[in-house]
């Protein structure tokens, strides 16, 4: 019996093989797909981010700080998500997702009597390219601003005119920005104004290294393109043969739905995986980027993936008994998930209410788990719950599709 | 085992609509039955229902001795189905469909390889057994599902419309294959729009109308009924007619009376007992016909093209007899003459243009 049923599933997944080597257009755009998309998200896309959660350090208190924080509050790029007092809890909260940055202000920041700089931190998730690339610059310029303010304010306590201050200031940032730092310019009193106006030394840690947009975007991709084959293949492997009357020459034999479905989903598996290593290769061939983390983790999540979408298409097409039905009642859920799961922008970026949504939808797990796995070199023991929720949805599809899978034809 | 198929009120609805209604049908062992009824009326969703290819609403049938909601699996091993739509796998070659048939019905390999040549030989499709289906034409895919169909040696063989499209040629090989399966001991249910294709085959034929059987008999059987039932109809019609006119003549005056009296001779006439006969004369003119017209046996004359006309008579031995020689002491030339039975199609016709009819005996014997 167990040879028989076995026998049968090897027919499923050899039959399913046999189709698409003789379907050669179906054939190369599965192969040309994943490096079409690959190529034009990695040179194509662009944006602005606002509501980048993070969080605030501040070690200290008094109206520059105060000052800094309603800045920070002020400027929409961020959503702070906390103040905290602890920079060590602030890093944590980076690792663990929770924001994408850490602005970390030092304890001596309200000391106006200090003459050593002011040392502000950013420890940022470089793992979110996106995130990062928006945050950096709009910080820099953020502190500059402050550490000029703090100089003026420091030049009028000690009783230079704010005209002086005025033209100190342009002197100093004109110095900065072509770095030379020569001797401080002398002032009659023989106060060093560099040194007080440029009173900030904003230092920038990227927490996974510099990683480009390509990088970024390689593990949303891979799982969108896992998501499209397997939703799009599911419906030509079921709809499609159920439409052409195919599916019916296997129904009128002694074999049940769950043998039929386990074939159909090795098959789809072997080529999913096929895939993923094809668009893996092109994507260090093409662009050169690094996969932090383990190589089989990668594909172990990406073959997870497939089968929870191949789910997903049983689930979808075990009622429908056109493709075209099948196509429309796909499509309204594959585009708008693409979209809302983090593929190219992140999650936390948008409006509350897709945020809310995306965390109901299996793709978003995906392209967290991938992402930590390839940007930021994570073992299974930091993605766990991503891998938990997959496979509970994953049950769920199939519990769904195998139940109310339709033998009718 | 006396019944191949036996349904028990089985019934398919869709939403409020029943496509099948609480049917009952006992089909004999070992015979050819043919399966019909108009586009929508349910015979292919009986079919579907007993080859497991869909679930009754309620009701069951017993196919092949196997209950189908009980055992499908059972039913399905015993049987076989050539659908209407070809459905093997069109990327597949005819040899990989029939040998995924057979894996999928458990027959052992060397078995199956084995049974699989002997039916391609038999279907003369050996030939292209390395051909994808896909590049087929009509009739051989119909070939080739039919060995596919055959892999497992079902007890029963369905075929639903399976000559649709075909050549006459591939037909007629078709035809003689479902008698040699027939003569092997297997029963065979064919639905079939082709009413001289069920004729030439069918041992019984039943006639589904709006999800009920309208009617189940052999295919002269059924003839026969129709003519009976247009013979009974006519007698009633007259009868009733005829004592009307009599009610009326009792009251009425002598100059009534005879105008009631041409009335009733009339409607006696048109009623009686008749007959058609169909004559091709090569020399057709009005003289003729006339003459014809004017024979006492002779109620309607139907003039059709090409010299051909349609006689509505006395139905008597010596009616037929009695035409020719009006026809040839009026020199006129026969080409061709035939009596009008009624054909399967007119029983066909017929039993489907009943609305609410229903056979309290369906079918069985």
């Amino acid at each position: 019996m167990i040879m028989v049923e076995t026998k049968k599933i090897k027919w499923m997944f050899k039959k399913d093989l046999m189709v698409l080597w003789r379907h050669k257009p179906r054939l190369i755009s599965l192969i040309l797909f994943p490096i079409i998309m690959i190529t034009l998200f990695g040179y194509g896309m662009g944006g602005t981010l606002t509501n980048i959660p993070v969080v605030v350090v501040s070690q200290s208190s008094g109206p520059i700080t105060d000052a800094t924080l309603n800045a920070i509050k002020g400027t929409n790029i961020y959503d702070v998500v906390n103040i905290i007092n602890d920079p060590n809890k602030g890093k944590q909260m980076v690792m663990n997702g929770q924001v994408k940055a850490a602005i970390i202000l030092p304890p001596n920041y309200d000391d106006m009597q200090s003459q050593s700089p002011k040392n502000v931190i950013i420890d940022a998730d470089s793992s979110d390219q996106m995130a990062s690339s928006a945050l950096v610059p709009t910080s820099q310029a953020l502190f500059s601003q402050i550490s000029n303010q703090i100089g003026i304010q420091k030049l009028q306590a000690m009783g230079l005119s704010s005209s002086a201050a005025q033209s100190s200031q342009v002197q100093v940032q004109s110095e900065t920005q072509s770095q030379v730092l020569s001797s401080p310019t002398p002032a009659a009193s023989g106060i060093n104004f560099q040194s007080i106006v440029n009173s900030i030394n904003f230092q920038i840690n990227k927490l996974y290294g510099n990683i480009s947009y390509i990088d970024f975007l390689v593990p949303g991709v891979l799982a969108m393109v896992v998501l499209f084959s397997c939703m799009f293949g599911m419906g030509e492997s079921i709809a499609g043969e159920r439409e052409r009357g195919e599916l019916a020459r296997l129904f009128m034999t002694p074999t049940s739905i769950t043998t039929i479905v386990g074939g159909k989903i090795i098959s789809k598996l072997t080529i999913e995986t096929g895939r993923a290593v094809i668009l893996i290769v092109v994507a260090i061939a093409l662009f050169g980027i690094v996969i932090a983390g383990s190589m089989l983790l990668t594909l172990l999540l990406l073959v997870l993936v497939a089968l929870c979408f191949v789910g997903f298409g049983i689930m979808i097409s075990a009622r429908v008994s056109t493709q075209e039905d099948y196509m429309q009642m796909v499509q309204p859920i594959t585009l708008p998930m693409m979209f809302m799961s983090g593929v190219f922008y992140p999650v936390e970026t948008m409006p509350w209410i897709f945020q809310k949504i995306a965390y109901l939808l299996p793709l978003t797990y995906a392209n967290d788990a991938l992402r930590a796995v390839m940007l930021k070199g994570a073992g299974i023991g930091a993605i766990w719950l991503d891998v938990v929720v997959l496979l509970g949805f994953t049950a769920l599809f199939f519990a769904l599709g195998v139940r109310s899978f339709n033998r009718d034809v | 085992m006396k019944y191949c198929v036996e349904t028990f009120d089985l019934t398919k609805n869709y939403g409020d609509f029943a496509a099948v209604d609480t049917l009952k049908m006992k089909i004999k062992n070992k015979s050819i039955f043919g399966f019909l009824g108009p586009n929508g009326a349910g015979k292919t969703t009986t079919i579907k229902m007993l080859t497991c290819l869909a679930l009754p609403t309620s009701g069951t049938a017993t196919v092949a001795g196997q209950d189908i909601l009980k055992n499908p699996n059972e039913v399905r091993q015993k049987i076989g189905m050539i659908p209407q739509m070809v459905s093997l796998y069109g990327d597949l070659t005819v040899k990989e469909n029939v040998h995924l048939c057979g894996d999928f019905y458990g027959v052992h390999e060397d078995l199956r390889d084995s049974r699989a040549d002997e039916l391609m030989e038999m279907v003369d499709i050996k030939y292209a057994e390395n051909k994808p289906v896909s590049q087929l034409s009509g009739g051989m895919k119909q070939k080739a599902s039919v060995v596919a169909s055959l892999i497992h040696q079902p007890e029963i063989l369905f075929l639903d419309e399976p000559t649709i499209g075909l050549d006459p040629t591939t037909k007629r090989i078709l035809w003689d294959m479902v008698e040699e399966l027939n003569s092997e001991g297997r029963s065979i249910i064919l639905c079939s729009h082709d009413m001289y294709e069920v004729e030439l085959l069918c041992d019984d034929v039943g006639i589904i109308n709006r999800g009920l059987l309208a009617a189940f008999n052999t295919p002269q059987g059924l003839k026969d009924t129709m003519i009976t039932e247009r013979k009974n109809e006519k007698i009633s019609r007259s009868s009733n007619i005829t004592k009307i006119v009599e009610e009326m003549q009792k009251e009425a005056s002598p100059e009534e009376n005879a105008s009631l009296n041409s009335v009733k001779d009339y409607v006696e006439k048109k009623n009686r007992d008749s007959m058609e006969l169909s004559v091709m004369i090569s020399n057709l003119d009005d003289n003729l016909l006339t003459q014809l017209e004017n024979l006492p046996i002779t109620y309607k004359i139907t003039k059709q093209h090409s010299g051909r006309i349609v006689i509505d008579m006395e139905d008597s031995e010596e009616s037929v007899t009695k035409i020719i020689s009006g026809i040839i002491e009026n020199n006129g030339n026969i080409t061709s003459i035939s009596t009008k039975d009624p054909s399967l199609e007119d029983v066909f016709v017929r039993v489907t243009a009943k609305k609410e009819e229903v056979s309290d005996d369906n079918g069985g014997n």
